[in-house]
């Protein structure tokens, strides 16, 4: 009997040292125990005594021995109590049987001491199973149950040291395997009951698809022509290494890292004002991608660039990268919770882009899920304590775009002087009655009057004399005038950048950050933030990085790659050769699997943002390390990863497979890649392919941001900026600017063109891992009722009228531009059964010009009197050459132009295939 | 000249969705097939518990109305008034350090309706519906500047880029007309501070973003196409972009996103006649109009928008949020804020009104509220005792609900002496937001999104119902 009950003891000990107690401290110790002030309803569960107690029912919530009869047992099966009480956190019924076994044996109670020698007892033991999860040793939580706490090793997969696989040999078609990510391709679709391949798509096919992903444009006849014309042998490999040595190539890459980074032109909140240089951030990128720069330099260029080369300005641009967060400090802010802010952003950032690993979560608490202890993250964050913002004067290089700065900068002179001319007779008026005043009371000036005599407050202020709306309006102009005095700074030679240095106190709103004669001195110290609050530091911690990364060459302990020192400079450089070493092993994983995404669609690991234990599991994770060991040893050439993966069968496979329904059954997300996954055009994609089939997209690379015309509504749309109404939207003066392509399109995060917007161009606060391709109804409208849409069809078909004199002509090139391919004879008769039907009706109804807003009335209630203020504000749009409109062409070119609006809105053009 | 194409329906409602979708759709599908519709997105969704309100009517007044000048007198400020004190610390803004003045209100107050809660005297009209209103004076945040402020009342989070209300309401009870977008939100001409982040979908599909109706113009972007373009021709076009795709979608029949495509171009062309018909106030009676001060200078634009609110309502919408502005009082307190009180008294008493005569108070939430209050004293604008103003305070405000499952006549928590601090029934206003779910019939606990590695919930971390506030 005594024996029994010792044994059934032991093992019930057992039960809560491995299973039990870990599943506490996960879903009830965060309010039941890891702060004994706040224990909700009283409940503790930290100790045997308090958790038999119970909480404020007063009721013991563990009756040992009968789990039936305990009410944590009933709360847990959400029987009456539910707990815990997040549907998402609920225990499974293995977690409920687990607590059920433990209270039916007695709810024995190992202490500390006890717990931890089991702990160490467990390698000698022998008979834990790999479901009992792995420890991960770290800098340590801010509880030994999180420090000492198991994962599942597959969640902590990206941890482990990347380490190549052998090639396996069962494919399904060795015929097939072009390159070894054939073959790992083909072993798990021959793992997964997949009997045969998809067949090579056609060549008309893949040039379209090599062509978008590579340039984000469609090929144009000529090319398909001269590619379909090339009979020799690596005909495909020839087309790649040209598109890959196109400059489209950068741009169609730097639209990629501009999601991961959140590219703005903006600041966001309240002001949204302009960052006037980060366009040249925006360019280092294009450049960089397509120097083909090594990925581990690229990464380092952008986290410590200043301290690489002070003196060389394209590393001065590149820092622009830790400045990408939305960020703004105001009057009404307050300092210190701003620079926390950027900190926390900059942290959170560098994590999730580079290691795809969310920081922040360790902002408040270690983290819940990764082995990121709250300490790493601060440690991490004093990396960044002497960052300090400064727009470094940068002269332009020689491979910055800045033609045209005469002009532009012209245009928006001419807006302030505009507003100038608004003022002054506001300014004279208050002069005037200021001297009235005096006159009136018989003296020359203000202090010749006795106080009481003097305006309230003592002094005339700069409104006397003006009426409320007058005075509204003088702010609104003064504020008008601010905002368009900052764009003047986009043609300085200024770079949005950072030096390190001791805190430089920012006021608020400052046009130009610059760098103090003294930069020395005393760095911020970083605590641990209990909560991420800044009323509640906790212990100071010194520069540090991730500890649970061993390393690839799964050596622990202090290195010279993994220490940080705790000077000025130098911090960043150390997290940058960190991050960017073959040793790291996250960074080259996350590369391969960003570069992998946009060709496939998913990446192989689906979450490419989060590589931890709530992130997706890589779908071949022998693949991936394949590839990342394959990419390192290949110089970090991103260029060479294309080349690699285009190369493929996979690649190269089509888009439908004879199999289809039986491959739903088996993997109806497509996971296997048994055939190409198609793709929606992306929103840049599809604006740019507009102008592009319609002969209007003006290709040039780089420089500020240029402005199209949006939608009207939404151009005139009044946005809100402290106390006053930013000034209008007004697109740039002529088609061949505005005609830009999308990467270059000023990039507001207060302000979205809807058409890019419905097609799922991402915000730019978070970052964006993948696209979504939602299909919803103001995608019609966008596509099929705007101004833009019907422009680009308009000129699409004046174009097309010139080049070609006979109808059968003109829809052969219209498909072959649209589409990749001739049409069919039925698709010609077709169109011209539509083509005339519209010719009738258009030679019916000739539109009427349709002139452009040169005004605007605007609005906004005046926060000094409580009152809607309005005005007009002028257009500067004197000189404003106009698209090609209805009014000014043939009805054929009309009836044309509908064909044409139908070919781009057709699925055909829509997706890649 | 095509023959109409036919889909399988069902396979394509998912990937429908839209901000818009169509009660034509509905009908035709109920005509076809008389069983009940498949679950699309945005499809009405059951409560998680029995709940009265079945849609939310939001009167976000952008700014920060002042507590202690509309619902919380603080007979104490006039001992006070003009007396300086000193506030400095780390934590406080630029504007908010230094030197500081007590403010005596400029309004003053009486009781009102059974309850004899207080309320100030330029609310003429809200006074008689005093009794379905529950102000509550316990609700705190942590911003006290206006876009992070705001940012933390409609999403939760205090630096943009999670979803509002609207959007996290959408998403778990679907809307009830598929013909209209299931969040609007009336701006009153010029966004407030933020942006569109206010009404975000945040990392929630897109289908559950506000769509801003504005106020001229289309009501919904490109509803209409250029002016030029007969609907005859549009039809013709949509005809043979049919044949087009039809083709194409033989060729590649697996690929399913084809058929939702062709599917939203017949949607969008029936929502060009069928959406304008709903925010048409042409069709109101003379006697609504007025009764919501529509045709008067000042009540006019709030007015408008709180009949569109119930109109929107009404025909099925699940969450209108009707901004307005012009509340960060910080000089001209008097002033101003009898302005905004002229501008929204008659047309928030109408539009309570009026959704009770209707029937539809009890199963509407309606909410009154700031993105935070105001301090008892005049912050560092300085000024005399005329041009007096207040700073801005997230440690106290005045909120007020209404209507289905709300504790009516009623108020909850209180401020101390001055106003400066809430000091009982004091919340978050994580609180608050699970607060309105719960109204809604949604659990916080249970109506989340997994994103970033973990299930995210409009209240950040989990919080409590303030179960003062209920009925």
């Amino acid at each position: 009997m005594r024996a029994t009950e010792g044994s059934t003891t032991a093992s019930g000990e057992r039960l809560f040292v491995t299973k039990v107690r870990p599943l506490l401290a996960e879903k009830c110790l965060p309010c039941h125990g890891a702060d004994p002030t706040e224990l909700k309803s009283g409940f503790d569960l930290t100790t045997r005594e308090s958790a038999l107690r119970g909480g404020e029912s007063e009721a013991a919530a563990i009756v040992p021995g009968k789990p039936e009869e305990s009410p944590l047992y009933q709360a847990v099966r959400w029987d009456g109590l539910e707990m815990p009480p997040k549907e998402n956190d609920r225990l499974t019924p293995e977690q409920i049987e687990l607590l059920r076994q433990w209270i039916a044996a007695g709810a024995p109670w190992a202490e500390e001491q006890d717990r931890l020698d089991k702990k160490d007892a467990r390698s000698t033991e022998g008979d834990w199973s790999a479901e009992d999860g792995v420890t991960v040793e770290t800098s340590g939580g801010l509880t030994a149950e999180w420090t000492n706490r198991r994962y599942p090793p597959d969640g902590i997969w990206a941890f482990q040291p990347i380490r190549r696989p052998d090639v396996p040999h069962s494919a399904i078609d060795a015929t097939r395997i072009q390159n070894l990510i054939d073959a790992f391709i083909q072993a798990q679709l021959a793992k997964g009951g997949v009997k045969r391949l998809a067949s090579p798509a056609d060549d008309r096919t893949f040039i379209r698809r090599a062509t978008f992903d590579l340039h984000g444009l469609p090929p144009t006849p000529a090319e398909i022509a001269k590619f379909l014309a090339d009979r020799r042998p690596g005909a495909r490999a020839r087309l790649i290494e040209r598109l890959l040595a196109d400059p489209h190539y950068g741009e169609q890459q730097a639209r990629h890292w501009l999601d991961v980074v959140r590219y703005a032109d903006t600041s966001g909140f309240s002001n949204d004002i302009e960052r006037p240089n980060a366009w040249r951030y925006r360019d280092y990128v294009v450049r960089s991608f397509n120097a083909d720069k090594p990925y581990d330099r690229f990464v380092t260029e952008q986290l410590a660039g200043d301290e690489l080369d002070p003196n060389d300005s394209e590393m001065l641009i590149a820092v622009g990268f830790l400045r990408m967060g939305p960020w703004e400090h105001t009057a009404m802010t307050v300092a210190a919770i701003t620079r926390q802010q950027f900190l926390d952003d900059v942290t959170h950032h560098v994590g999730v882009s580079l290691l795809a690993q969310g920081l922040r979560c360790a902002s408040c608490h270690d983290h819940k899920f990764d082995p990121v202890p709250t300490r790493d993250y601060y440690r991490m964050q004093a990396i960044f304590a002497p960052v300090q913002f400064a727009e470094h004067r940068v002269p332009f290089l020689a491979t910055e775009n800045a033609r045209n700065f005469a002009e532009a900068r012209r245009l928006v002179e001419s807006r302030i002087e505009q507003l100038e001319r608004l003022r002054r007779p506001l300014h004279e008026e208050s002069d005037a009655a200021k001297v009235a005043y005096l006159r009136e009371r018989g003296v020359d000036k203000l202090k010749d009057l006795p106080a009481d005599q003097r305006p309230e407050g003592g002094n005339f202020g700069r409104e006397f004399g003006l009426n409320q709306t007058e005075q509204s309006l003088v702010k609104i102009y003064e504020k008008s005038s601010q905002y368009l005095a900052r764009e003047l700074q986009r043609f300085e030679p200024r770079a949005l950048s950072l030096y390190s240095g001791t805190d430089n106190r920012y006021g608020s709103l400052e046009p130009v950050y610059k760098v103090p004669a003294n930069r020395n001195g005393e760095i911020a110290t970083v605590s641990i933030l209990a909560g991420g609050s800044l009323e509640s530091p906790l212990e100071r911690v010194t520069p540090g990085l991730l500890s649970a990364m061993v390393g690839a060459n799964d050596v622990r302990g202090p290195t010279a790659w993994n220490t940080v020192p705790n000077t000025i400079d130098g911090r960043r450089l150390a997290l940058a050769n960190w991050i960017a070493s073959p040793n790291n092993t996250l960074t080259a994983r996350v590369i391969v699997n960003r570069v992998w995404q946009q060709h496939f669609g998913k990446g192989i690991v689906a979450t490419s943002n989060n590589f931890g234990l709530m992130g997706a599991r890589p779908t071949h994770p022998e693949l991936l390390d394949w590839l990342a060991t394959w990419f390192i040893e290949h110089g970090w050439s991103v260029k060479r990863l294309h080349r690699l993966i285009m190369n493929s069968a996979t690649y190269q496979q089509s888009a439908d497979h004879a199999d289809r329904e039986q491959l739903d059954a088996i993997d109806s997300a497509n996971s296997l890649l048994a055939y190409f996954p198609p793709r929606r055009l992306a929103a840049e994609e599809l604006r740019d392919s507009m102008l592009a089939i319609s002969g209007e997209l003006n290709d040039e690379i780089g420089g500020p941001g240029v402005f199209p015309e949006i939608n009207w509504e939404v151009a005139l749309q009044p946005r809100h900026i402290m106390g006053s109404v930013a000034p209008a939207y007004v697109p740039s003066g002529t088609p061949h600017e505005r005609n830009r392509r999308t990467l270059y399109v000023f990039r507001y995060r207060t302000l979205s063109d809807p058409l890019l917007e419905v097609f799922n161009r991402p915000g730019c606060d978070i970052s964006c891992e993948r696209r979504d391709e939602t299909t919803v109804t103001p995608q019609v409208f966008a596509l099929f009722n705007s101004e833009f849409a019907h422009r680009r069809s308009l000129a699409f078909a004046a174009g097309l009228i010139d080049e070609y004199s006979k109808f059968n002509e003109q829809i052969e090139a219209a498909f072959l531009r649209t589409y990749g391919r001739p049409p069919t004879i039925a698709e010609v008769d077709d169109c011209r059964e539509h083509y005339n039907r519209m010719l009738a009706h258009h030679r019916e109804h000739v539109p009427q010009p349709v002139a452009l807003p040169t005004r605007v009335e605007r609005g906004m209630i005046e926060e000094f009197t409580g009152e809607m203020v309005r005005w007009q504000e002028e257009l500067p749009l004197d000189h404003y050459e106009r698209d090609l409109m209805p009014w000014d062409v043939d009805p054929e070119v009309r009836a044309l132009a509908e064909v044409c609006l139908v070919l781009l809105n057709s699925n055909e053009f829509l997706y890649v295939r | 000249m095509t023959e109409p194409f036919h889909l399988p329906r069902r396979d394509f409602l998912y990937s429908l969705g839209a901000t818009l979708g169509t009660v034509a759709f509905n009908a035709l599908l109920q005509a076809e097939e008389a069983t009940a519709p498949a679950a699309g997105p945005l499809s009405p969704k059951p409560q998680h518990h029995a709940a009265k309100a079945r849609s939310c009517i939001y009167l976000f007044m952008e700014g920060g109305p002042s507590h202690i000048d509309t619902f919380d007198p603080k007979p104490k400020l006039a001992e006070l008034h003009m007396k300086e004190f000193r506030r400095d610390n780390k934590f406080q803004s630029a504007m908010s350090g230094g030197k500081r003045y007590y403010v005596n209100s400029p309004f003053r107050f009486r009781q009102v309706g059974k309850s004899g809660m207080w309320m100030c005297e330029n609310f003429e009209h809200l006074a008689d519906v005093a009794d379905h209103l529950c102000v509550y004076k316990g609700c705190q945040v942590d911003s006290v500047d206006h876009p992070t402020a705001c940012y933390q009342m409609n999403t939760g989070k205090r630096f943009g880029g999670d979803p509002a209300i609207g959007a996290w309401s959408t998403y778990g009870l679907g809307t009830l007309n598929q013909n209209l977008p299931a969040f609007v939100v009336l701006p009153e001409g010029a966004f407030p501070q933020g942006g569109a982040a206010n009404w975000s979908n945040g990392f929630l599909p897109a289908y559950y973003q506000g769509t801003p109706l504005r106020p001229g113009g289309s009501p919904i972007l490109d509803l209409n196409p250029p002016a030029h373009v007969s609907r005859e021709v549009q039809r013709a076009n949509l005809d043979m972009l049919a044949t087009l795709n039809e083709a194409d979608r033989q060729r590649h029949p697996h690929h399913a996103d084809l058929a939702a495509r062709m599917e939203a171009y017949e949607l969008a062309f029936h929502m060009q006649t069928e959406v304008p018909d709903v925010v048409d106030l042409n069709r109101e009676d003379a006697r609504t109009l007025a009764m919501y001060g529509i045709g008067q200078p000042e009540t006019d634009s709030f007015g408008r928008r709180c009949l569109l609110a119930r109109k929107l309502v009404e025909s099925g919408v699940r969450f209108v949020q009707v901004f307005e502005g012009g509340w960060d009082s910080h000089d001209y307190l008097a002033r101003a804020h009898s302005a905004r009180f002229r501008c929204i008294d008659q047309p928030i008493a109408a539009l309570i009104t009026d959704l009770r005569d209707r029937g539809l108070l009890d199963e509407t939430l309606v909410i009154w509220g700031g993105e935070f209050g105001r301090s008892p004293d005049n912050g560092v604008r300085g000024g005399g005792q005329n041009v007096a103003g207040r700073d801005h305070n997230a440690k106290a405000m005045a909120i007020w609900m209404a209507g289905g499952g709300v504790r009516a006549g009623h108020v909850v928590g209180a401020t101390d002496e001055t106003g400066a601090e809430a000091v009982e029934v004091v919340h978050h206003v994580k609180d608050f937001h699970c607060t309105i779910l719960h109204v809604l019939g949604l659990n916080d606990n249970k109506l989340t999104y997994f994103h970033e590695g973990r299930y995210k919930q409009l209240s950040q971390t989990g919080g409590a119902v303030i179960t003062e506030l209920l009925a």
